[in-house]
């Protein structure tokens, strides 16, 4: 028996990727008749000479990036492996699916993206519920995998090696276009990035945040909470992200549903400036005072929001993603093919025992 | 009166004894703690640590002990606290702030390691999957 994964190896886009970074498909999971945390010790067998990040992911899934977009796509299981070691306790965190709780469209109104065809029906992966997390793990700690130098966090998106010190990004758009075989862009993730990532919804069972209860921070609030700095958080790391046509679209299909950026999607400057260019209101009094600090640092002002506009059509919005969508601009383009190797490891009786 | 936890000072004592017991030229050293002014250890551990530096000096070929400590949850927060002091040595202000630091597991300290025996038990329960 043999388990099929994707890997971004070490060294890997023109020296960009900083570790290894495992892909699995829950389908050839099924296929090798293996569970989660068996596949990822035949990943940790793979790799008994280094280390990895290791995403399951399920591509008949959904999840929610963390300014509120819904992606045809979702990790369902999270780990760490170093010289065929897996830490029992942090090494590996399954994400398991989110029920259609009741209230949930009124706690989480990002969640109307549900309803879309293309999403509906299909199962919702988010961020760990309490029995995933484990008894070990505080409340301090984020929904990371540790073993050995590799750190593999916020369920999936970001890893660090913590003996290099080095980091990526792999936004969950272009896990898609990984698990798809499409293309990515590449590129220092930079000051508007770094600002997006912290404009985050209010979520039970976030990726980053929100347990039982919705997180304190809601959609108009930055989560950074760092004022000028927060443009620094990743200005120094690559990031993989889908090409921004095809982000474009998600944003597009969730606006759509008369969504409103500010109110009941996170104020990130992607979203922010797609509202602009397409038309749809922004909450602008609904964005917080520490909320400005981090957009004006980057540019985005409230005077700039409010300048009148001839809203693009979806088709118009589409063609000029890449100068509507701030950051990672003019970055490097990939087929999915030529930077990520497509394996097969042996599936050893010893070492799912 | 039986004491439970072991001082800090008596443990580095107690490793430096356990590591030289065999052998006196054996070399011992401890890292990990070295941050650690004062603290109680739980006594029964300790007397399981002296108990394995002897046992990994039983090896003739064994002739330097180190003993390493490592967190076990490796995404530690600390507690930063920014002191600002006048010339007369009166800390005047101080601002609390947290801070989360994630550092390298147990495996890490471990990957070419000949031969390794596990005894953690107690505290940490081991999630299973």
């Amino acid at each position: 028996m043999k388990l099929k994964y994707r890997v971004l190896p070490v060294g890997g886009i023109d020296g960009a990727m900083p570790l290894n970074w495992v892909f699995i498909d829950k389908k050839d999971i099924a296929n090798a008749a293996l569970t989660d945390y068996e596949a990822v010790k035949v990943i940790a067998e793979e790799f008994k000479d280094s280390a990895a990040a290791v995403d399951i992911v399920d591509t008949e899934a959904v999840s929610v990036t963390s300014d509120g977009i819904m992606n045809p796509i979702a990790v369902t299981a999270i780990a760490s492996v170093d010289h065929g070691m897996i830490n029992k306790t942090y090494g590996f965190l399954p994400i398991s699916a989110i029920p259609e709780y009741e209230g949930i469209y009124e706690d989480e109104p990002h969640m109307r993206q549900w309803h879309l065809p293309q999403f509906k029906g299909r199962e919702l992966h988010k961020g760990p519920n309490n029995k995933d997390r484990g008894t070990e793990r505080a409340d301090h700690n984020e929904n990371m995998t540790l073993t050995g130098r590799i750190s593999n966090n916020n369920c999936g998106s970001e890893a660090f090696d913590m003996v290099n010190m080095t980091e990526i990004l792999i936004f969950m758009s272009a896990a898609n276009e990984i698990m798809h075989d499409g293309e990515v862009i590449v590129k220092v993730a930079g000051p508007e990035i770094s600002v997006g990532i912290g404009m985050i919804v209010s979520e039970r069972w976030g990726r980053i945040f929100g347990g039982t209860n919705p997180g304190r921070y809601k959609p108009g609030m930055s989560a950074h909470n760092s004022g000028v700095f927060a443009k620094t958080v990743k200005s120094d790391y690559p990031a993989i992200a889908a090409p921004k046509e095809i982000f474009m679209k998600y944003m597009l299909d969730a606006l759509d549903t008369g969504l409103i950026v500010g109110r009941h999607l996170g104020s990130s400057p992607a979203l922010l400036m797609t509202a602009y260019y397409y038309g749809t209101p922004i909450d602008l009094d609904h964005i917080s005072d520490r909320a400005w600090i981090e957009l004006e640092s980057i540019g985005i002002t409230r005077e700039l929001l409010s300048k009148p506009v001839k809203p693009y059509t979806r088709e118009e919005m589409i063609a000029h993603a890449e100068e509507i969508i701030p950051g990672m601009k003019d970055a490097k383009r990939y087929k999915v093919s030529e930077i990520v190797a497509i394996r097969e490891a042996e599936v050893k009786r010893e070492t799912i025992a | 009166m039986k004491c439970m936890h072991t001082k800090l000072p008596d443990f580095l004592a107690k490793v430096q004894a356990a590591g030289k017991k065999l052998r006196p030229e054996t070399k011992v050293s401890i890292k990990g703690l070295e941050n650690i002014q004062t603290a109680k250890l739980a006594s029964l551990r300790v007397g399981r640590i002296e108990e394995e530096i002897v046992e990994v000096t039983e090896d003739p070929e064994i002739t330097e002990v180190v003993v390493e400590a490592v967190p076990f949850n490796p995404e530690i927060i600390y507690t930063i606290i920014t002191k600002g002091y006048t010339a007369d040595g009166k800390c005047k202000k101080a601002i609390l702030e947290d801070l989360a630091c994630s550092i390298p597991t147990v495996e890490h300290h471990i990957i070419d390691v000949e031969e390794v025996v596990d005894r953690r038990s107690a505290g940490p329960k081991q999630t299973q999957f």
